[in-house]
């Protein structure tokens, strides 16, 4: 039986495929850090509000919508990748 | 030496002026304090509930405007309040706020100095708030580019320099030229308000006329044929909230008269 999910939590989760599916429209040698950076910022971001605080929630996904559009563009093609984000990288793969 | 005779100076000077010879100083003018409540709400922050803040200035040393009690607020009192400013005189449409209830320009509108009254100052109504005063217009402006505010003609004009027109044809964008796209009109608009993702709103739909009204312009039929459904013209209802909050006075409401009367004629 598949999960039952509220709009809400519908609404986050194609916000974080439409990021996750960015990669694959930049440059062949830039693409593991797209993936890296967009995930970083999608977890952390999420960390900060709990499943109760739905307003929140929402703020986070109009700006997240605004940012992942901006990096949509076509004209973008790189991105930087930090020390902090490299750690948490590492950290994910050896616990997953 | 000059070949003009040498004139007494008559001219006056400050020395033999009015006030200077006062024997007192002018009195410094009283105090005259007066309470903004302002509306104020932190990204950073996203837990906190937006909150009215309350600043009290005296009226007798700022200017005359909302604007200037707002930017003494910023400099003097609270360095944190955030709004947009920039030309200071209503030709920028950027301090658009809801000033007691009216949308409109911060510089162009006078502080009530009645004593004893507050004066509350929201962002616009109805749009996303990026942090305190300041509204998220990204689609606002999605909008006015959607109806491509620019002159569309493959034709070269005439004299292969300039297309020219008639003083009458040049008549009928007054009133519609001088939109400054504040935003004031499309977030008074409850029509607006509720349908915002489809319907228009004022500011655009006068924008749009403004390029269907123009002689220069060859593609009028196809701007047309583009509010021809349900939503993007048709949900204004005549409210006429555009036409009383413009502060540039302009009728956003009559335009849309005119590309409803337009298009029913088509």
């Amino acid at each position: 039986m598949s999960v039952r999910r509220s709009g809400l939590q519908k609404e986050v989760l194609s916000l974080y495929r439409r990021a996750l599916r960015i990669p694959r429209t930049k440059p062949p040698h830039t693409r593991a850090k797209w993936d890296l950076m967009l995930r970083y910022k999608f977890h952390k971001q999420a960390a900060t509000a709990t499943a109760r605080e739905v307003n929140i929630i929402e703020f986070l996904l109009r700006t997240g919508r605004r940012e992942v559009s901006t990096y949509e563009d076509k004209s973008v093609t790189d991105c930087w990748v930090s020390e902090d984000m490299r750690a948490w990288g590492e950290q994910r793969t050896k616990t997953n | 030496m000059s070949l003009l005779p040498r004139l007494p100076c008559f001219a006056r000077q400050f020395s033999s002026s009015a006030a200077r010879f006062l024997a007192t100083p002018v009195d410094k003018k009283p105090v005259l304090n007066k309470e903004f409540k302002i509306y104020r709400w932190n990204p950073d922050e996203p837990a906190k509930k937006p909150t009215l803040q309350s600043y009290t200035i005296d009226l007798n040393q700022t200017g005359p405007m909302i604007l200037d009690a707002l930017i003494k607020i910023k400099n003097e009192v609270d360095p944190t309040l955030t709004f947009r400013r920039s030309c200071r005189e209503g030709i920028c449409g950027s301090c658009a706020m809801n000033i007691d209830g009216q949308n409109t320009l911060a510089c162009l509108c006078r502080i009530d100095r009645k004593e004893g009254k507050d004066t509350k100052i929201y962002p616009l109504p109805h749009m996303y708030v990026v942090k305190d005063l300041v509204p998220d217009l990204t689609l606002f402006y999605k909008q006015y580019k959607s109806i491509k505010p620019y002159l569309q003609n493959p034709e070269p004009p005439a004299d292969g320099k300039e297309f020219l027109q008639s003083p009458e044809d040049r008549k009928k964008l007054d009133g519609m030229y001088e939109c400054i796209l504040c935003a004031c009109c499309s977030t008074s608009c409850p029509s607006y308000w509720w349908n915002q993702d489809e319907y228009l709103g004022p500011a655009t739909l006068m924008q749009a006329y403004r390029w269907i009204a123009d002689s220069r312009d060859s593609h009028t039929a196809e701007r047309k044929e583009v509010l021809q459904n349900e939503m993007s013209l048709y949900r204004c209802h005549t409210i006429f909230n555009c036409s009383r909050t413009c502060p540039k006075g302009l009728n956003p409401a009559l335009a849309i008269a005119k590309i409803k009367m337009e298009l029913a004629a088509d």
